[in-house]
């Protein structure tokens, strides 16, 4: 028997036991209980070290708002850390660890830090290490030295550095009604809205549904509470509307009622099954919402409040009711309100000895007298505790008699032999979704809180979440707003009867305690009441400046505990009253959410690719794949022991000697069809369209509105009506919507129809002195001499008995041609041409040869239209029609844009015959210390075999003047600096006789 | 465009791009039942039928003369018919598709320049049916669309897209979706469908 | 946020594009009026409250939308095609309002 486990009692499966370890050393729980739940049990009272002191600390939580015990899970190498023990659900195996601690938990070096306390209290960061770097330990210097050690002894726990290998899964929801939180309002509203027949899900952040029913100790229509909830939830099951979702936190309220949500699927099972997901992110998007999240209890502020043994009241309710398990054997309760008063009579029956109730109030009502003598406990009313006592767990405690409306203390210390005290200090409903949906929070001066705003999204509140603490009022108002929001109308059913623990909801306006000695206020960042006052004395007022500057709130509970003590405490600093001094705005996620879950299934393998129709053929025939965006593609066909740029050089020399191929299939393509096609094209172009005859093809350069150019590629004249326009692969769907945009907003009167058809055509390109021959070789029904296929002409044909359609066109310089097919042609015709090619000494050549023949032919890609050149910077100025306008044509003659000092378009010889790097600057003057007096930079480098030098394409000011003229590269970053001659882009054939064979 | 065809003699098979990736059998968490079917449903024909405004039912009386489907007067509407399907995927936009090749041929004539446009995508898309009863469980793994029945009726077509993929989605049964897909995104697509379908277990026919 | 696309109903905000402020007018395109076509380019109203906005629904039926977004709430307040036309045959009738 576990020290702490109580005989009989408690909603776990005594009949199962679950074994685990916890800092190594194992331990037994059983089915139902939570890490803290069966660590208590085994009369654990240690669960961790504090933030900045490296206090011993207990659990003060048995739910989500836990900010001590927070552990480490490891599953094999994947470390989890900063989990509350409470929602740590046991599994055989399970391995757990404490954090913040060296060497051990008992043992903390860093618990030294306690000594210095001073040193560490509010502002201490910005005090000690913001200023300049001057001298060798001062300000930020300072910093930069203390940041390694100080980073090891502050914080939480330590991320692992291993793959994180789970599966996370998003999920799209869409529902009438979204319940969150499955208390007894909860499920009412959720019963309510599925009886209407709307698609309800219902979201519980714990494993099990009932929120308090399943341990308040009340009883609903005469049976006990945890009974009741458990026949709703099975109602809720049988109905085919209804989505349980247990484990399942909603932690993001977003315009149009659009909620976030995550799923623990597996995280409490030893293995998850085949293809279960680890936790799933659901994105829901509800008609309404029933806000039933319930509130937190709240901690009194006084000296040694976070010493091990000290936890909420309604906690240890829970620990006793729900888990069947005593947090100590002599009990005190320290409150300001009646609901401590059940939890002492919960505890007595429990089996613990109760040995004082300390009320701060000292008018207690006789319901309440009477509760504490059922529970056998000394009341002290009118007093409060001013220390407590012991190591790392509690010894003792000591009273004194308090006066409420001053605050003041008198008479003697008085000490109590405890074990555990219990807090008591109020509720705060649980209003974060409220306040993430968008709007301020409103002080509730009796119940000493801040209730929900007025809605400004479609959300209805129920139960304790509005500040009605009764389940009777639980129960009512989750009915109502279950009806309201699935479109019913009111009921005047009877509703199920309640029999609970008399007691009134509001409680004295006592936050805290002024007694010398720490006195936490966040337990998680280690706030004290002194940090706020000494925040205040600094002069920070505004409540947004105080967080900062303490860090209240601040740490992975987002202050659950500490918001309203903490302002309360902030308000008297200032003589203002709380609703003046304001709260801050929740923002989400409500809890931590794992980066798993917003990835989810983009990444690694799913991560969306594109793929061309050839790609198998070229991974299958040595290609060395390149992602171009999402495309991949081949980067060159290397031979064994080839060098990236020894396969490049030779691919692209033997394209000019015979014939290459390339795959070039990731271009745009857009079918522009319609009877005003042409007439867009002209727009929308800088050339003439509308001129071309059909089976012709012409090159095309489109600008933006500004002025600068946008984008270029070959435009086919297929139809009268019906164009094939090509765009670069990078552009392909910016060219969409622009065309798309001017057509839908500018011009709708324009009959158009544009479709993106790119991954309707395969298209290779064959280019060579050779490559007329293979074509005659392989196509059928047509001919494919100068006469029939011209310099831009298009015909139709047929390869290994599909349709082809060719356009003569060339981006290497070479006498080439374009081949398309339909897609699921696409290796077929590939392989055909291949074929065709082996007597002609046909190579495959990929986008490095592609791209070092473009640039000995000083043609333009996206690196040279980087969104900053004109058409004139590149030379292609004989491209802007004066007949007609054109999108960009009123803008593209502004001043700046035809200065004589723009960059343009060069070519440049490396003198030194080594590489040149894309982004190496060009200088006139050399100056490798002092890099100075840019006039260009470089854009698209290669080895040129044509040339046997190392070239590159620039954008230089002066451009066409300095042909001719010597210059130097100043590449500092990559430390290459040497000579070079600037020279005219075309650097081969200049005159264009290859092309025409 | 039209694709020009060779009428006169059948054509070699088309490759389809999941074929490395496409396994049939039984897959992931299978032995606790099959809850979901995947296949790639290769139809002969997909085209996009465009409509200038004020021409959409002529468009749609077109759509009806060539193949017998009797389109819907509603934003997204569509038909099944057993080997022809259509749906309306977009403001006076269209997706026919039928099992045999070369339905752009029967529609020239019919759909003229007057009415709008033809568009053979039979090669640019490519068509997955997911079907069974955890169907509308993986979609919404995708896509942000609502799948239950009474929002996204038989017949009825969606557009949307998961990340990069854009993607069509047609209900053809009450349990069943195909999905046309850009080719190039297919078998990424096709991967991460298998791969969100282990959990229910899934067979691919 | 969700917009509500007059012909695919309420979607996701991922599915769409913003393209820019709706209250842009572009000159004729003859036009050589340099500050009218630096006002088009380059003017954008910023105003705290109702705005007009052009969206594309790119991530779905890529129409383009008119859309008038409360900036400050981000509530949205009406939806409309850009392209007029479509009436009839195939189109819900209108956005939101």
């Amino acid at each position: 028997m576990s020290p702490r486990r109580t005989e009989t009692g408690g909603r776990i499966d005594r009949l199962r036991t679950i074994r685990f370890t916890f800092d190594g050393a194992p331990y037994t729980g059983h089915a139902g209980d939570t890490l803290a739940s069966a660590l208590l049990a085994n009369g654990v009272t240690l669960f961790g070290r504090s933030f900045k002191y490296h206090r011993p600390r207990g659990l003060l939580a048995a739910g989500v708002e836990e900010p001590n015990a927070l552990v480490t899970v490891l599953r094999g190498e994947v470390r989890e850390p900063n989990i509350p023990a409470t929602m740590v659900e046991i599994y055989d195996g399970l391995v757990a660890v404490s954090q913040n601690r060296s060497p051990s938990l008992a043992w903390d070096i860093g618990a030294l830090n306690q000594l210095g306390g001073k040193l560490l209290s509010a502002g201490f960061y910005y005090k000690t290490f913001m200023g300049p770097v001057i001298g060798p330990l001062k300000g930020t210097r300072f910093w930069m030295f203390c940041e390694h050690f100080i980073r090891r002894a502050a914080g939480l726990g330590r991320a692992g550095t291993a793959p994180d290998t789970s599966r996370y899964e998003r999920m799209n929801a869409f529902c009438d009604v979204l319940v969150v939180g499955s208390g007894p309002a909860g499920l009412m509203a959720a019963k309510a809205a599925a009886d209407q027949g709307g698609r309800v899900i219902l979201a519980e952040l714990e494993a099990k549904f009932g929120g308090s029913a399943n341990w308040s100790g009340e009883t609903i229509d005469g049976a006990p509470a945890a009974d009741w909830a458990g026949r709703v939830v099975g109602q809720l099951e049988g109905n085919d509307n209804v989505r349980l979702l247990p484990r399942t936190t909603v932690w993001g309220y977003y315009d149009g009622n659009t909620l976030a949500a995550l799923e623990r699927v597996t995280d409490h099972k030893e293995v998850p099954a085949k293809g279960e997901p680890r936790q799933r992110y659901w994105a829901i998007r509800a008609k309404t919402v029933v806000l039933a999240t319930g509130s937190f209890e709240r901690p009194l502020v006084f000296p040694g409040n976070d010493r091990p043994g000290v936890m909420l009241a309604h906690a240890a309710e829970r620990y006793a009711n729900e888990y069947g398990v005593l947090p100590g054997e002599r009990i005190a309760l320290f409150t300001n309100n009646d609901s401590a008063y059940r939890s002492a009579v919960a505890l007595k029956k429990a089996g613990a000895a109760v040995v004082a109730v300390i009320d701060v109030r000292s008018d207690v009502s006789n319901e309440m007298s009477r509760l504490a003598s059922q529970a056998e406990a000394e009341l002290l009313a009118g007093h409060a505790v001013v220390a407590t006592e012991g190591g790392r767990t509690l010894a003792g405690l000591k009273v004194q008699r308090f006066e409420l409306t001053s605050g003041a203390l008198s008479g003697d210390e008085r000490s109590i032999h405890a074990d555990c005290l219990l807090m008591s200090g109020g509720r705060s409903p649980t209003i974060h979704l409220a306040s993430q949906a968008g709007a301020k929070a409103m002080w509730n001066p009796a119940r000493q809180a801040f209730l929900p705003p007025q809605p400004t999204q479609r959300w209805i509140g129920a139960g304790a979440f509005t500040g009605s603490f009764s389940t009777a009022e639980a129960i009512a108002e989750g009915r109502s707003a279950g009806l309201q929001a699935a479109g019913g109308s009111p009921s005047s059913a009877p509703l199920p009867v309640v029999e609970a623990a008399p007691g009134e909801p509001d409680p004295a306006p006592v936050f805290e305690i002024k007694a010398k000695g720490k006195s936490f206020v966040d337990f998680q960042h280690d706030v004290t009441a002194e940090d706020v006052r000494l925040a205040h004395r600094e002069g920070f007022v505004s409540v947004e400046h105080l967080k900062r500057y303490t860090t209240l709130g601040m740490a992975t509970d987002q202050g659950k505990n500490s918001n309203v003590p903490g302002l309360a405490i902030m308000a008297e600093a200032l003589g203002k009253p709380i609703p003046e001094v304001g709260t801050t705005r929740f923002r989400p996620p409500y809890t931590a959410v794992s980066i798993g879950s917003l990835a989810a299934e983009r990444f690694g393998d799913l991560k969306p690719e594109r793929l061309t129709p050839m790609h198998d053929w070229h991974v299958a025939n040595g290609a060395t794949m390149y992602a171009a965006g999402l495309w991949y593609r081949p980067m060159i066909y290397g031979l064994a022991g080839e060098t990236v740029e020894q396969a490049y050089v030779r691919e692209a020399a033997a394209t000019r000697e015979s014939a290459g191929i390339v795959d070039v299939s990731t271009l745009g393509k857009i079918a522009v069809q319609g009877p005003d096609a042409a007439e867009f094209l002209d727009r929308v172009y800088t050339n003439m369209f509308s001129t071309l005859a059909v089976g012709k093809a012409r090159y095309g350069l489109m600008l933006r509105e500004d002025g600068l150019a946008f984008d270029d590629g070959t435009t086919w004249r297929l139809g009268e009506q019906d164009f094939l326009m090509t765009t670069t692969t990078a552009n392909a769907g910016k060219v969409m919507q622009h065309l798309e945009y001017f057509l839908d907003v500018i011009w709708p009167e324009l009959k158009v129809t544009v479709t993106s058809v790119t991954d309707e055509w395969a298209g290779a390109a064959i280019g060579g002195p050779k490559a007329r021959a293979i074509l005659a070789a392989c196509v059928n029904a047509t001919a494919v001499d100068n006469a029939t296929l011209p310099f831009m002409g298009i015909v139709h044909g047929e390869i290994a008995g599909v349709p082809v359609m060719i356009c003569r066109l060339s981006f290497s310089g070479e006498m080439a041609f374009e081949v398309y097919s339909g897609a699921g042609y696409g290796t077929r015709v590939w392989e055909a041409l291949i074929e065709a090619g082996k007597p002609f000494g046909l190579v495959t050549y990929g986008l490095e040869a592609l791209g070092t023949m473009r640039i000995e032919k000083g043609h333009v890609t996206g690196a040279e239209i980087d969104g900053r050149t004109t058409a004139r910077d590149l030379h292609l100025d004989w491209m802007l029609s004066k007949k007609k306008p054109f999108i960009g044509s009123a803008m593209m003659d502004r001043e700046g844009l035809i200065a004589p000092d723009r960059l343009e378009l060069v070519g440049v010889i490396a003198l030194d015959n080594r590489a040149l790097n894309g982004g190496g600057h060009i200088v006139e003057e050399l100056d490798e210390e002092n890099p100075h007096d840019s006039i260009g930079h470089i854009t698209a480098c290669c080895y040129s075999p044509a040339l046997g030098k190392y070239i590159a394409l620039a954008l230089v000011k002066g451009g066409k003047a300095r042909h001719g003229t010597r210059a130097f590269v100043s590449d500092p970053l990559r430390n290459r600096f040497g000579p070079v001659e600037i020279v005219s882009n075309h650097f081969y054939d200049p005159d264009g006789s290859r092309l025409h064979g | 465009m039209v694709e020009r065809q060779l009428p006169e003699r059948q054509l070699p098979e088309r490759l389809s791009p999941l074929e490395p990736v496409y396994h049939p059998g039984s897959h992931g968490n299978f032995e606790h039942g099959v809850d979901v079917i995947l296949s790639e449903t290769r139809p002969g024909s997909i085209l996009q039928l465009a409509a200038w405004p004020g021409e959409e039912k002529r468009l749609m009386s077109g759509i009806y003369k060539v193949t017998g489907l009797a389109l819907p007067d509603a934003a997204g509407g569509g038909v099944v018919n057993g080997a022809k399907a259509a749906f309306g995927f977009a403001p006076g936009k269209f997706t026919v598709v039928d099992e045999a090749e070369g339905l752009a041929s029967a529609f020239t004539g019919v759909i003229t320049p007057a009415i709008g446009t033809i568009t053979d995508l039979s090669h640019g898309r490519t068509a997955i049916r997911i079907a069974g009863p955890k169907a509308e469980w993986v979609m919404a793994k995708f896509f942000a669309v609502d799948f239950a029945l009474p929002a996204f009726p038989l017949g009825a077509g969606r557009s949307t897209n998961h990340h990069d993929v854009f993607a069509q989605i047609q209900r053809t049964g009450g349990d069943q979706f195909d999905i046309y897909v850009f080719r190039s995104f297919a078998r990424s697509f096709w991967k991460a469908l298998c791969h969100a379908s282990e959990e229910v277990g899934y067979e691919v026919h | 946020m969700l917009i509500n696309c007059p012909y695919c109903g309420p979607r996701d905000v991922i599915e769409f594009t913003y393209q820019g402020d709706g209250n842009r007018k572009r000159p004729q395109p003859a036009s050589q009026d340099l500050d009218a076509w630096n006002a088009y380019v380059y003017d954008r109203l910023n105003p705290a409250g109702d705005h007009n906005e052009i969206w594309q629904h790119s991530g779905g039926c890529r129409a383009h939308l008119r859309v008038v977004r409360n900036t400050v709430t981000h509530e949205i307040l009406s939806t409309a095609f850009a392209r007029g036309g479509h009436k009839s045959a195939g189109h819900k009738a209108g956005g939101n309002q």
